[in-house]
C-alpha cells in the first residue's frame, strides 16, 4: 500500500488538500463589496478584511464575473496566510511529520470553521436582503444571534475533527491534547479580535447601512 | 413467462425509464405532471434496490406496482400544472400504462428462483428506504419549482448543503454519498443494471489507483503522507467553485440542475460509481471533511479471514480494498454497508471496535488506541 502515497496523483491530491480548505476558509473575507464592507469588518476581525481589501485593490478589472473570482481569491490568500501561522504552531505540537503535513492536517480540521465563516457571510447576506422589511432589533436577532449556536456546533466539531484526525494519523494521546489547545486558541483567539457583530457595533453599524443601502 | 434475474431486471428497468421520461418531458416540456408518477419512479427503485429479495417473489413486487396506479387514482383530479389543462384522463392513463405493464408481467409469472440465504440487513434496507425518500422529495420539489415557477427546489438544495457540510462529514464522513445524494440512488438503481458498454470503459490505472491509494492506518504503520482523498475528485470541485463564484449563480434555479444533471450524464458515460469514487464535484469538499468523522464503519482485522468477498471490485462500491484496511474504513467510504452485508462471517464489520481488535492494537503498540 505504502508505495501508493507516492504516486504523482497521490502528492498532488496532498496540495489540493491545502489549497481548497484553505480557499473555503479565506472566501469569505473577501467577498465584501461597497454596502457591505462595514458590516464584514464588524462581523470579521478588521484586519483580515482589510488585508483581504488591501489584496482586491491590487486586482481590479472591469469585467465583474472575474472581479468576483479576484474578490474570493483575495480573501483566500488571507485564508492561506493564516492557516500556514497556525500550521506552524500546530507543526511544533505535532513535531512527528513534515511542515506540508503538518499544513493539511491544519487546513483539513479547519473545514469546520471554513463552513462557520460561510455561515456568517450568508447572514450578512440575508440582513442586507432583509433590510426594511423587520425592525433592526427584529433583523439583528433573526441573522446575527442566531448565529451564535453556529460558533458553538461548528467549534465543537473543529476540536472533533482534530481530536479524529489526530487518532487517524497516529498522533499520540499526549499529543492530541496538545492539538485541541492549539484549536481552543485558536478559536479564543480569532473570537477576541472581533468575530461576530456586538450589539453596540450593530447600534453604530444601523444609521451607516441604511444610507449604505440608500444610495442604491 | 418465467421470471429470471435477468428479466426481473428488465422488466423494472423499462418500466422505471419510462416514468423517468415522463417526468422529465413532464418537467420542462408539458409542464404537467401526474403525481402517480413520482411514485413509479419510487416502485422501481424499491424493486431495483431489493432485487436480491423479490427475485424469488415476482407477485410481491408486482404489488408495489399497484402503488402508482392507486396514488394516479386517486390524484386523478389534481394534476401538478399551472393551468388546468384537462388533460388528467390522458396522464392518468400514462401512469396506469407504466405501472400496469410491470404488475401484469410480475403477477403472472413464475420463478424458480431462490431467495437470499443472508437476510438484508436492516441498516440497508433503511438506507434504502433514505435514498428513495430522498429522491422522491427532490424530483417532487424540482417538479413543483419549474412548473408553477417557484423556489422551493432551492430550499431543498439549501438545506441539502446544511445537512451534507456542516453537519454529516463531521459525525458520519461520507454519508452524503451512500445514503442521500439522487445520483447515487439513479446509480444503484438504474444504471448497475444497465449492460451496454460504457463510452469510458476503464480509466488509466493512475487514476484507477486512487481509490486503493488513500486508506490511513490506526494502528500498525501509519502513513502520515497518505492522501486523504483522490486528487481526481478534489480536483473535480474546481469547475462548480468557479461557475459560482464567477457567474454568482447562487440563488439560480438552472445551477442545482446543472450540476446534478451533469452528473447523472457522467454517470452513463462511466462504469457503476466511477463518477462517484473519482470525479463527482458535489462531493469533493465534503468529503475531505469526512476525514475527521466522528464515527466510521469498523473492521476487526484481528476477526477477518482474508476470504477476499469485501474485495473491492465485488462488495464496494466505493472500491476499497476493505481487507487492506485497518480497524475501520478510510474516508472514501460512504457507509453504504455493501461490506457488511457480503462479509459472510460475524463480527467481522461492525458498528463498534471489538474487544480482540481493541487488543491487537494495543499488542502492536498502535499509539492512536
Amino acid at each position: 500500500m505504502a508505495q501508493n502515497y507516492t504516486t504523482p496523483l497521490a502528492r498532488a491530491a496532498r496540495i489540493m488538500e491545502i489549497i481548497i480548505p484553505c480557499y473555503m476558509f479565506g472566501k469569505a473575507w473577501g467577498i465584501a463589496d461597497a454596502r457591505t464592507v462595514d458590516l464584514f469588518r464588524a462581523m470579521f476581525p478588521p484586519f483580515l478584511i482589510d488585508i483581504a481589501e488591501f489584496f482586491k485593490r491590487i486586482m481590479q478589472t472591469d469585467n465583474a464575473n472575474i472581479q468576483r473570482f479576484f474578490s474570493t481569491m483575495s480573501g483566500a490568500i488571507v485564508g492561506f496566510v493564516v492557516v500556514a501561522l497556525l500550521a506552524l504552531v500546530m507543526h511544533f505540537v505535532l513535531r512527528d511529520r513534515k511542515y506540508l503535513d503538518s499544513l493539511r492536517f491544519t487546513s483539513v480540521s479547519l473545514i469546520p470553521i471554513a463552513v462557520l465563516n460561510g455561515t456568517l457571510s450568508h447572514a450578512i447576506k440575508t440582513l442586507i436582503e432583509n433590510m426594511g422589511t423587520q425592525t433592526a432589533d427584529a433583523l439583528y436577532a433573526s441573522t446575527v444571534s442566531s448565529s451564535r449556536g453556529n460558533i458553538l456546533i461548528d467549534g465543537t466539531f473543529y476540536l472533533t475533527a482534530m481530536w479524529m484526525m489526530g487518532r487517524r494519523t497516529g498522533v499520540s494521546r499526549g499529543r492530541r491534547y496538545g492539538v485541541i489547545g492549539v484549536g481552543i486558541g485558536f478559536m479564543v483567539i480569532y473570537m477576541a479580535l472581533g468575530l461576530m457583530i456586538s450589539p453596540g457595533e450593530w447600534q453604530a453599524l444601523l444609521p451607516k447601512l441604511q444610507q449604505a443601502l440608500a444610495h442604491h | 413467462m418465467t421470471i429470471t434475474k435477468q428479466r426481473f431486471v428488465t422488466i423494472n428497468k423499462y418500466a422505471l425509464w419510462a416514468a423517468i421520461i415522463v417526468y422529465l418531458y413532464g418537467v420542462f416540456g408539458t409542464k404537467i405532471i401526474q403525481p402517480g408518477i413520482f411514485f413509479a419512479l419510487a416502485a422501481g427503485f424499491f424493486n431495483l434496490l431489493h432485487q436480491k429479495y423479490f427475485i424469488a417473489r415476482p407477485r410481491l413486487a408486482a404489488h408495489i406496482w399497484l402503488l402508482p396506479a392507486v396514488i394516479g387514482a386517486f390524484t386523478y383530479p389534481v394534476l401538478m400544472e399551472k393551468q388546468p389543462s384537462g388533460q388528467n384522463t390522458f396522464y392518468f392513463m400514462l401512469t396506469l400504462i407504466i405501472s400496469l405493464i410491470p404488475y401484469l408481467q410480475l403477477i403472472f409469472g413464475k420463478t424458480e428462483e431462490q431467495p437470499p440465504k443472508k437476510e438484508r440487513l436492516k441498516v440497508i434496507s433503511f438506507r434504502i428506504f433514505t435514498q428513495i425518500t430522498v429522491f422522491m422529495l427532490y424530483s417532487v420539489l424540482t417538479a413543483y419549482s419549474f412548473i408553477y415557477g417557484s423556489n422551493v427546489a432551492l430550499f431543498f438544495w439549501g438545506m441539502f448543503h446544511v445537512v451534507t457540510v456542516a453537519i454529516l462529514p463531521f459525525l458520519f464522513g461520507r454519508v452524503l454519498c451512500g445514503w442521500l445524494c439522487p445520483n447515487a440512488t439513479l446509480q444503484d438503481g438504474l444504471f448497475k443494471n444497465m449492460t451496454y458498454p460504457r463510452p469510458i470503459p476503464k480509466l488509466p490505472q493512475a487514476i484507477e489507483e486512487q481509490s486503493h491509494s488513500t486508506a490511513m492506518y490506526l494502528s500498525g504503520e501509519v502513513d502520515k503522507n497518505a492522501p486523504y482523498f483522490p486528487f481526481t475528485l478534489l480536483i473535480s470541485w474546481f469547475p462548480m467553485f468557479f461557475c459560482e463564484t464567477m457567474f454568482d449563480l447562487t440563488g439560480d434555479l438552472w445551477y442545482p440542475i446543472y450540476f446534478m444533471y451533469g452528473l447523472y450524464i457522467g454517470s452513463l458515460l462511466l462504469p457503476w460509481r466511477k463518477m462517484c469514487t473519482h470525479f463527482c464535484w458535489l462531493s469533493s469538499y465534503r468529503g475531505i471533511a469526512a476525514h475527521g468523522s466522528l464515527w466510521r464503519i469498523r473492521y476487526n482485522k484481528s476477526k477477518c479471514k482474508q476470504c477476499k468477498v469485501c474485495q473491492a471490485e465485488k462488495a464496494c462500491p466505493f472500491y476499497i480494498d476493505i481487507c487492506e484496511q485497518d480497524n475501520e474504513m478510510p474516508a472514501t467510504c460512504c457507509l453504504c454497508f455493501s461490506c457488511m452485508e457480503a462479509c459472510p462471517f460475524e463480527g467481522v464489520i461492525t458498528f463498534k471496535r471489538s474487544p480482540e481488535e481493541k487488543a491487537r492494537i494495543k499488542a502492536i503498540g498502535g499509539k492512536a488506541a
